[in-house]
């Protein structure tokens, strides 16, 4: 399982790409590195999840971190491509409506 | 070992009884934290395989951890779950416990048993989601125990020493609510 994320800066948005499984294993690092882009206050986040094979509750708990974070500094935070067994997580809590995907 | 087991008799004339071939259950023990997760969720997908008879994406990789099908998403959905709360709730974090797995895949149904020696859940404390989610309202937490009872058939907890988790799937002639294909 590999477990893995990477983010991509300019000038006008922030992409953070999710890989792998984001769950209790892998959320507390991602957790961090999210700490660092709310910090950053960027005006847009988009947060690709295309790549993502399997999420755990730890995992929403992150994404729902960074949008709280996003959305409490009035910047835009859009997430796509959610598939499979993440996208059914997400309509399972009902956040679906609420992330928009 | 396969054991027998009668799945349907029907007193119609020219219905034969059913026999239907039940594998022995997959008994697997593992260290009681969160290190040793992936192995046991890898073996819960395979078993869940066995069951909904899903394709691979890639036929040729054997290996890869392959979650799509419904029935596997719910089933390794609630296994990580309760594999989880486990570890964190019944071990504390700490290392020196166990986690007993017994894995019985049948005809139509997974049925998974995890029985550990921590500290008893108290599934009384586990409150329900909001009933209309907005931003603000949205959780950060509380949600495992949420997404492994929606995902499953039954879910049961008995209390120990040992303490019992009974998860049971099976699979539906009916689409699984489940989130299938990109958004």
């Amino acid at each position: 399982m590999s477990n893995s994320f990477d983010v991509q800066r300019t000038n006008n948005e922030t992409r953070l790409t999710l890989r792998g499984s984001l769950d209790i294993n892998s959320a507390p690092v991602l957790s961090e590195e999210i700490d660092r882009i709310i910090a950053a206050k960027p005006p847009k986040v988009v947060v690709d999840l295309a790549p993502l094979d399997l999420i755990d509750s730890s995992g929403v708990a992150a994404l729902v971190k960074l949008y709280k974070g996003i959305r409490n500094a009035s910047a835009e935070i859009t997430m796509v491509g959610a598939r499979d067994q993440p996208l059914a997580i997400f309509k399972l809590l009902r956040m679906d409506k609420v992330f928009n995907l | 070992m396969v054991v027998r087991r009668a799945c349907a008799l029907s007193r119609e004339p020219g219905v034969w009884l059913c026999l239907v071939p039940m594998a022995a259950p997959i008994r697997l023990t593992v260290p009681g934290t969160l290190r040793y997760r992936p192995i046991a969720v890898r073996v819960v997908a395979e078993a869940a395989r066995l069951v909904s008879a899903s394709v691979r994406a890639d036929p040729k990789d054997q290996l890869v951890l392959d979650v799509r099908d419904p029935f596997d998403t719910a089933v390794v959905s609630a296994f990580m779950e309760i594999f989880n709360n486990i570890a964190i709730h019944a071990y504390q974090r700490r290392e020196g416990g166990l986690i007993e797995l017994s894995i019985t895949p049948a005809d139509r149904e997974l049925v998974i048993e995890l029985r550990d020696n921590g500290r008893p859940f108290d599934l009384d404390v586990v409150e329900p989601l909001p009933a209309d989610l907005d931003d603000d309202s949205l959780p950060e937490g509380g949600m495992g125990i949420h997404i492994a009872k929606t995902m499953l058939d039954e879910m049961t907890y008995e209390p120990g020493p040992p303490n019992l988790w009974r998860l049971c799937k099976r699979l539906s002639t009916q689409p699984v609510a489940t989130g299938a294909g990109r958004s």
